[in-house]
């Protein structure tokens, strides 16, 4: 070996280009990586009345400061046996990234479909409100980037809300906001539907005071709350805006309402 | 002199030091596109009452160098739909390779085009169909971290023959509207397209010859501002008839009056 | 049928003693009993067509096409065994990809028939396969423009030399006629399946070589051939299929297309007419005949 070794240099092993020498390693100050994720803005809000669920969600589609269209649903019927899902039982809305969110949809509405036609019968509530979290965990390593509701109506005809995280942690509530403005609508709903920090009037001071009784909020009641959560928050975010997109669960069927939001 | 055979033709090491084989990237995990290299800039795309009229300069960038300047970025496929490329060349090229065997594919049982009994392009994809196809493809690339680096305009009629105009980006997003514009165009075009249609009922107002005239003044603001333009553009009509594409059209009545008065950003008054 | 029991006629790769290849020869007599197909090269165009033999009443009139779009510019027919020309048409299709693939561009007519011609006679080579039994018509169009390769970057210089060769025409129309031997040969006209020999003699009356029939033409004598060819088997009830390709500036730009509806059937009422004409002075030849 040394006979050949006339290079100085080359007396140590002559290295493959496995092993070269990360000499300009790329971590250059123009490195540009590839980030899978973004924000797509909009809010959603579900509710949950005695017989009855709304869920609801602005249709601005933003990304940074632009606004990408004034009408993108994030409300969608799932697990219908037609295109228009005119039979649907069930609503979800996602909110977040939107891409991963509408893949999100359609593997559920696909899942539900089978469903449909192996048993012969709707899923129920529950039962999607569960396979939803398990197709959330699954990816859990690489996360659908959105934050889900699910509503419709339980075996026993009550509204329904099931909520989750990106990974498939949930939860059934009765109501919950999602989205940018979710920590602005969620301390709304708090006080308005769950009575939080309301009082009976004169019924003392300190301990002594009493909460004021819960009840079920009617339909009617529930409409106005959803339109005055998005109106504020409309005022207060700019990724939620131009239109109010509502679909209302009820044992008769799903009805659609279209209410215009400011669009500044 | 170093006789090994496994060094002949190597540059010596005492001169020019050890190879650095790094950018070679044989050890770690296999890394696709981390960024675009040569891009093009903004595209633009208006419905109006029987279509929808696109438009994208033909210049192709090298970061800011101006590299090629006869590249167009406006495709047609089947004669029924206009699809519009920003971002990376490279990975345009891809896709047009891909969406002309898609429509070789898709030809081989859709009846003749010279039939007048039948629309042009009648049972092969529609702009729709397409426009989701290309949302898959991209949402699928961008899932096994190999994205095809651009924003996508896809533009021709639904299956109800309406105008249809949408986008789709690199990370699978898509979304429609009745004004659409990638890059620049978003902050540059878009506020002026939807002066004259902010919402469907409005473009559905338009006439094919003043959305040929917003886009064009558009394209014009482009050129003004944004500073890897061109004022060669390729301009696209699509109706029910079928589609008109023109790759050599230049921007005129241009003046630059206004340059002169800059300063700064532009918001400087002294 | 004297090879009959002498062996030789089982298997492919094997010949008989006096250097024939039986399998091919079997398969020949599969296509001879096929519908007849045609192919006609005229000076601006290519026009294909075939008698479609209807073996149902319960077939979808208008439906299960038999001739096959390979790429944009090129049409095939074929006469024998369609489940194995819908092999044929399968591979002309990968081979038509591959193509645009690593070269770029569309493949020209000659490039796939040579294609298809090396993929036939490999199957007259070996023990475990069997000769295709179809006769193919390619027919193609070789755009005579300018070709852009598909993803070059930009249009290329606009003025000066570009390596192109002056005066040089480039493109045209083509046929080619692929048997089950592998062997093809260009054709001004081509005609193969049970009426192939009246065919060709009809086809052999126009000149085809003179350069002057042009494609609307040809589209009449195509459709006008396929009912003479098909007086030889007139029991059975038949659709005529017909497809065309015109250059860039005619009526299909270059690609292969069905004939519209309207075209094909107005060359079928010119076809019938023809037909009819002839029985007639068929008619008054022998009334001459008894009067003498």
């Amino acid at each position: 070996m040394a006979m050949f070794s006339q290079n100085p240099l080359m007396n140590g092993p002559n290295y493959s280009f496995n092993e070269a020498p990360r000499v300009n390693a790329p971590e250059g100050a123009r490195q540009h990586r590839f980030d899978p994720y973004t924000d797509n803005g909009g809010s959603t809000l579900a509710i949950a009345g005695a017989d009855f669920a709304i869920m609801a969600g602005d249709t601005r589609l933003t990304s940074g400061y632009s606004i990408n269209s004034r009408y993108h649903p994030k409300v969608f019927k799932i697990g219908g046996t037609t295109a228009d899902q005119k039979d649907a039982t069930l609503v979800l809305s996602v909110v977040g990234f939107m891409a991963d969110g509408e893949a999100l949809k359609e593997k559920l509405d696909s899942i539900c479909k089978m469903y449909r036609y192996r048993h012969g019968k709707a899923m129920s509530v529950e039962a999607c409100a569960r396979r939803l979290s398990i197709i959330l965990y699954q990816k859990r390593f690489f996360p659908y980037y959105a934050y889900a509701i699910l509503g419709g109506l339980d075996e026993q005809g009550k509204g329904a809300v099931y909520s989750y995280d990106p990974v498939g942690s949930y939860e059934r509530e009765q109501c919950r906001a999602g989205g940018a403005a979710a920590s602005l609508i969620m301390p709304f709903l708090d006080n308005q539907v769950n009575f939080k920090n309301q009082y009976e009037p004169g019924s003392g001071e300190g301990h002594a005071l009493q909460e004021r009784e819960r009840r079920p909020l009617t339909r009617a009641e529930v409409e106005i709350l959803v339109k005055d959560a998005f109106d504020g928050a409309v005022e207060r975010h700019i990724e939620v805006g131009d239109g109010l997109q509502m679909m209302v669960v009820t044992a008769t069927g799903i009805e659609e309402i279209y209410l215009p939001l400011k669009k500044d | 002199m170093d006789h090994r055979p496994q060094n002949w033709g190597r540059p010596r090491d005492d001169v020019y030091g050890a190879y650095d084989g790094s950018y070679l990237q044989s050890s770690g995990p296999k890394q696709a596109t981390q960024s675009p290299i040569v891009t093009g800039t903004s595209v633009i795309a208006l419905k109006f009452k029987d279509g929808v009229v696109m438009a994208a300069d033909n210049l192709a960038s090298y970061g800011s160098l101006a590299r090629f300047t006869d590249v167009p970025r406006l495709r047609s496929f089947a004669e029924t739909s206009v699809i519009g490329f920003g971002g990376d060349v490279s990975d345009m090229q891809y896709l047009n390779r891909h969406l002309t065997d898609l429509s070789i594919d898709e030809a081989y049982a859709a009846p003749s085009s010279t039939d007048t009994t039948t629309s042009p392009g009648a049972g092969t994809l529609n702009a729709a169909n397409l426009h989701k196809y290309l949302q898959k493809l991209l949402y699928s690339r961008r899932n096994n971290f190999d994205p095809l680096w651009n924003q996508i305009l896809v533009a021709g009629l639904d299956s109800s023959e309406a105008p249809f105009l949408a986008s789709v980006d690199m990370r699978g997003t898509a979304f429609t509207s009745p004004s659409l514009a990638t890059g620049f165009g978003a902050a540059l075009a878009q506020p002026i397209m939807r002066r004259y249609a902010e919402t469907d009922e409005q473009a559905a107002q338009l006439s094919r010859e003043e959305a040929v005239k917003i886009i064009k003044e558009c394209m014009k603001v482009l050129y003004y501002r944004d500073a890897r333009s061109l004022d060669k553009y390729s301009l696209a009509v699509v109706t029910k008839a079928g589609v008109e594409i023109s790759e050599d059209e230049q921007l005129e009545q241009q003046s630059w009056a206004f340059a002169e008065r800059i300063k700064g950003y532009g918001t400087q008054t002294v | 049928m004297t090879s009959i029991g002498t062996g030789y006629d089982l298997a492919n790769s094997i010949f008989s003693p006096d250097g024939r290849n039986f399998q091919v020869e079997y398969a020949v007599k599969a296509v001879e009993n096929g519908g007849t197909s045609i192919g006609i090269r005229c000076k601006d165009g290519v026009v294909l067509a075939v008698e479609k033999v209807i073996t149902s009443k319960l077939l979808k009139p208008g439906a299960n096409k038999r001739i096959a779009t390979i790429d944009r510019h090129l049409g095939v027919v074929y006469s024998g065994m369609v489940p194995d020309g819908r092999h044929f048409v399968d591979r002309a299709r990968d081979e038509a990809r591959g193509w645009r693939e690593t070269f770029k561009t569309p493949i020209g007519t000659a490039d796939l028939a040579s294609r298809m011609g090396g993929y036939l006679q490999a199957h007259t080579l070996y023990q475990y396969v069997r000769p295709f039994g179809v006769t193919a018509i390619i027919a193609g169009y070789d755009s005579e423009l300018e070709t852009p390769v598909e993803g070059e970057v930009g249009k290329g210089p606009s003025v000066g030399a570009g390596g192109k060769v002056a005066g040089k025409k480039h493109g045209g129309p083509f046929l080619y006629m692929i048997e089950p031997s592998g062997l093809y040969w260009g054709y001004y006209g081509a005609a193969t399946g049970k009426g192939r020999q009246s065919a060709k003699a009809e086809l052999e009356k126009l000149d085809l070589a003179g350069g002057e029939l042009s494609l609307e033409q040809a589209v009449k004598e195509a459709a006008r051939i396929i009912y003479v060819a098909h007086d030889d088997n007139k029991d059975k009830e038949f659709e005529l299929e017909m497809s065309w390709i015109s250059g860039a500036d005619g009526p299909t730009k270059g690609r292969h297309e069905e004939v519209p509806k309207a075209i094909r059937e107005e060359a079928e009422r010119l076809a019938k007419k023809a037909l009819e004409g002839d029985d007639e002075e068929e008619e008054k030849k022998d009334d001459e005949k008894m009067e003498e």
